[in-house]
């Protein structure tokens, strides 16, 4: 697939995340966009840190929005001494969470399927400039690295020193935050080689650059773009359609059974 | 811009530059020419201006330094820093010093590449040129094949043919061997003598005399940003003046040269060598033990490591030899419990240093970095401690400075004293000679030798004297596994070795440095 079908249709799930408000459709919508990195295998590791992730964001807002939702009407379903859960709040609650995690999981799936270097060729030949197209693809490829570092920065450190269980929670606080010491530093180091590299091979940002591997749109991209395109647009414009009704700006009375839809479903 | 009748290749003339922070200059008054076809290996010891010199050859310094810049640089008579960036490219390659953190793209293809997008070649003729160009440093890689897949040597090779790629007449490589093991730098350097010979001017910095003499054409010397001689590679032989100066700035003289120079006017052919007798090491308790280690990087065609048995006992000095990716690392991974299998439990007391001292220094200060150690092991006498390491490899006249920002040698060393300061059972050193000259990396191991009597070291090198020189037990592996191991003086038959072992393989003498041989010699 081509790398401007991956970022278009992940700004199409940006704007059907935004279309939508029913928990179960976002639901749907993350369950959707968990698809790509089913087909790239992670390992059983990743994929139970990845859940308890999901389900520590989803538990955390749904929780913190049913507790504190303030908008009327809603309906207490439980007391907890001064506390009160609110129905609208724990749905709201779900719905922002879910959102949240459909547009990771897209996001993620870009970064994991798609190789810098055509990433970088998909956003030159959309018109980015050459040095920002560099430079968001250059931190996308030194990430993994950063947590690489990290993680022998941590064993290093454990090497010399207690484990963390042993300590005072704020000197612990203190002890992570000097591990990022080590980090920056060797990103530091890490910029200026690249830096000088680039330089040396001719980098300049504002110069228009040829490209290696032409992008060619094939007859798969072209269904996904215009497939994907025609259905946000559709969930956009029902979405649109039910807020100018629902805000009492325009009704109009063939578009029931859309508002019905929309409100129940979407 | 005009250009000057005859000045192909690289010239400086009276180049010198002072850093805004430092009140001397860094080099002063360099008078130097490469011509195409030539490489000149520039050598002096760390810290003495050659980076600074380099960067100032490439036009960088020009540019983006803040200090003071003296005198003229000219690339096939341009000045490079005056050069537009998609000519400059056409003009001349810069390599540093890690390869790895100088790679700009996510494929072999698209990192050739680079340059010559820059110069604004079409892409038809950028496809046509890549085999010529992969072939011009000895790679066949796929054009789709992350450049972080390939060995040490295969990614500096890379770096350099996307340094050429545009057609750059001059080449500049700060250390390109520092971080290769010997069958990958003599595969280099001999890709330098084809690029060489094809027309390129090519500047060469690095440490490693013995590797290089056999390709390059000059020897230039380099004190206190000074040049000091320079002299033409043959001409370094027993009994010159640039042997004596090499060795009186602490550089590595090639050992057969070394001992030929201590032994003139007489033949090293015709002496005999006579070592003291001494008693072999006498090694105490079982510090630990492990059978049959094995280990499978995640995603890896095959094992990283395989069958391995290995023994650690008090007082034992354990080297690890290979060449890159036969295993060292993942065996010192396995022992410090970063990596694990089953049923192994790594040996009580251990600590490591990783190959990239950097990840190992967090604290403000090297004070502070050496104190950790002792402090959270609860150590009654932490001072005492933090004395000792700081002593025995040569930190404490820098206490009070941050570690990150000291060089590279410094910033290994105090990595090395922090785990010292630990007082560990078991220490494990990945790499300890990277960044550091030749008389750092003696005084360190020495001191370790000393300082680790009663616990075990092992450490992983590429560099066969050392391992032969300061180990009690030496390993060599091969493909994950163990394919020789024994005393060093035992498994000198299955090394290649450099030229003063191999001489002392063949005299029947234990391994040796030209001084102890010279000494040795009857008649000394």
């Amino acid at each position: 697939m081509d790398p401007r079908t991956r970022l278009a249709l992940v700004l199409y799930a940006g704007i059907v995340a935004l279309s939508l408000e029913h928990p179960g459709a976002l639901l749907i919508f993350a369950l959707v966009c968990t698809l790509p990195l089913v087909a790239l295998r992670p390992s059983g590791t990743w994929w139970r840190r990845g859940l308890l992730t999901v389900l520590a964001v989803v538990w955390s807002t749904t929780l913190s929005q049913g507790l504190f939702y303030a908008q009327q009407p809603r309906v207490a379903l439980l007391h907890l001494g001064p506390l009160v859960l609110w129905r609208e709040g724990l749905s709201w609650g779900l719905a922002q969470s879910l959102r949240l995690v459909g547009l990771s999981l897209a996001g993620l799936s870009l970064a994991a399927s798609t190789s810098p270097d055509r990433l970088y060729a998909a956003l030159l030949r959309l018109r980015v400039p050459f040095g920002l197209a560099l430079m968001a693809t250059t931190a996308l490829r030194i990430l993994p690295e950063l947590g690489r570092e990290l993680v022998t920065v941590r064993r290093a450190r454990a090497a010399r020193g207690r484990p963390a269980w042993r300590r005072a929670p704020w000197r612990w606080l203190a002890l992570e935050v000097s591990l990022l010491r080590p980090v920056v530093a060797r990103s530091l180091r890490r910029a200026q080689a690249l830096a000088e590299s680039l330089d040396a091979r001719g980098f300049d940002p504002l110069a228009p650059r040829a490209v290696r591997v032409p992008l060619r749109l094939r007859p798969l991209d072209h269904l996904l773009l215009v497939g994907g395109g025609l259905l946000t647009a559709a969930l956009a414009s029902a979405r649109l359609a039910y807020v100018l009704y629902s805000s009492d700006t325009v009704y109009v009375a063939a578009l029931r059974p859309l508002y019905g839809l929309v409100r129940g479903w979407l | 811009m005009s250009r000057g009748p005859g000045l192909r290749g690289l010239s400086l003339r009276g180049v010198g530059y002072r850093y805004p922070s430092v009140a001397a200059p860094t080099v002063s008054g360099v008078e130097l020419a490469v011509a195409p076809g030539e490489i000149l290996l520039l050598t002096g010891p760390t810290g003495c201006g050659k980076s600074t010199l380099l960067r100032l050859a490439a036009g960088l310094l020009q540019r983006h330094g803040q200090g003071q810049v003296q005198g003229e640089v000219a690339v096939d008579g341009r000045d490079p820093a005056a050069l537009a960036p998609s000519e400059r490219v056409r003009a001349l390659g810069l390599v540093g010093q890690e390869p790895g953190d100088q790679l700009v793209a996510g494929t072999v293809g698209d990192e050739i590449a680079f340059a010559m997008e820059s110069a604004g070649w079409s892409a038809a003729a950028i496809e046509a040129a890549l085999p010529a160009l992969q072939a011009r440093v000895g790679l066949d890689l796929a054009l789709d094949r992350d450049p972080r897949t390939l060995s040490g040597g295969q990614t500096q090779r890379l770096v350099i043919a996307a340094a050429l790629s545009a057609g750059a007449g001059t080449l500049v490589l700060d250390e390109p061997l520092a971080q290769l093991d010997p069958a990958g730098a003599e595969e280099l350097l001999r890709a330098l003598r084809t690029i060489a010979d094809g027309g390129v001017a090519v500047l060469l910095v690095e440490h490693r005399l013995e590797a290089c003499l056999p390709v390059v054409d000059r020897v230039a010397i380099m004190a206190e940003g000074r040049l000091v001689d320079t002299v033409f590679a043959a001409a370094l032989r027993p009994g010159s003046e640039a042997v004596r100066t090499l060795r009186a700035l602490g550089l590595v003289v090639p050992g057969r040269l070394d001992l030929a120079d201590r032994l003139a006017p007489r033949q090293v052919e015709a002496v005999t060598f006579r070592p003291p007798g001494g008693e072999p090491p006498v090694l105490g308790e079982t510090l630990w033990e492990g059978r049959g280690l094995g280990f499978t990087w995640r995603g890896a065609p095959g094992p990283a490591l395989v069958g391995v048995d290995l023994r650690l006992r008090a007082g034992e000095r354990v080297a690890l030899l290979g060449g890159n990716g036969a295993g060292k690392s993942t065996l010192l991974g396995l022992l410090s419990g970063q990596l694990r299998s089953p049923g192994l439990r790594p040996p009580a007391g251990v600590v490591a240093v990783p190959q990239d001292p950097d990840l190992a220094l967090f604290c403000p200060t090297v004070q502070e970095e050496l104190a950790v150690g002792p402090r959270e092991g609860g150590h009654a006498d932490v001072a005492g401690q933090v004395d000792r390491a700081a002593a025995a490899l040569s930190v404490a006249g820098l206490r009070d400075r941050p570690p990150q920002a000291l060089s590279r040698g410094q910033r290994l060393r105090v990595a090395v004293a922090a785990a010292l300061a630990c007082a560990p059972r078991v220490l494990l050193l990945d790499e300890p000679t990277s960044g550091q000259d030749h008389d750092q990396v003696e005084r360190m191991m020495s001191a370790l030798v000393a300082a680790l009597s009663g616990g075990a070291l092992v450490f992983a090198t590429h560099d066969v004297d050392l391992a032969l020189r300061h180990a009690t037990t030496v390993y060599v592996l091969d493909q994950g596994r163990i394919v020789a191991a024994g005393t060093p003086a035992g498994v000198m038959a299955a090394l290649p070795l450099p030229p003063l072992a191999r001489l002392c393989r063949d005299r029947g003498l234990p391994p040796a440095t030209a001084a102890e041989l010279a000494a040795w010699a009857e008649g000394a």
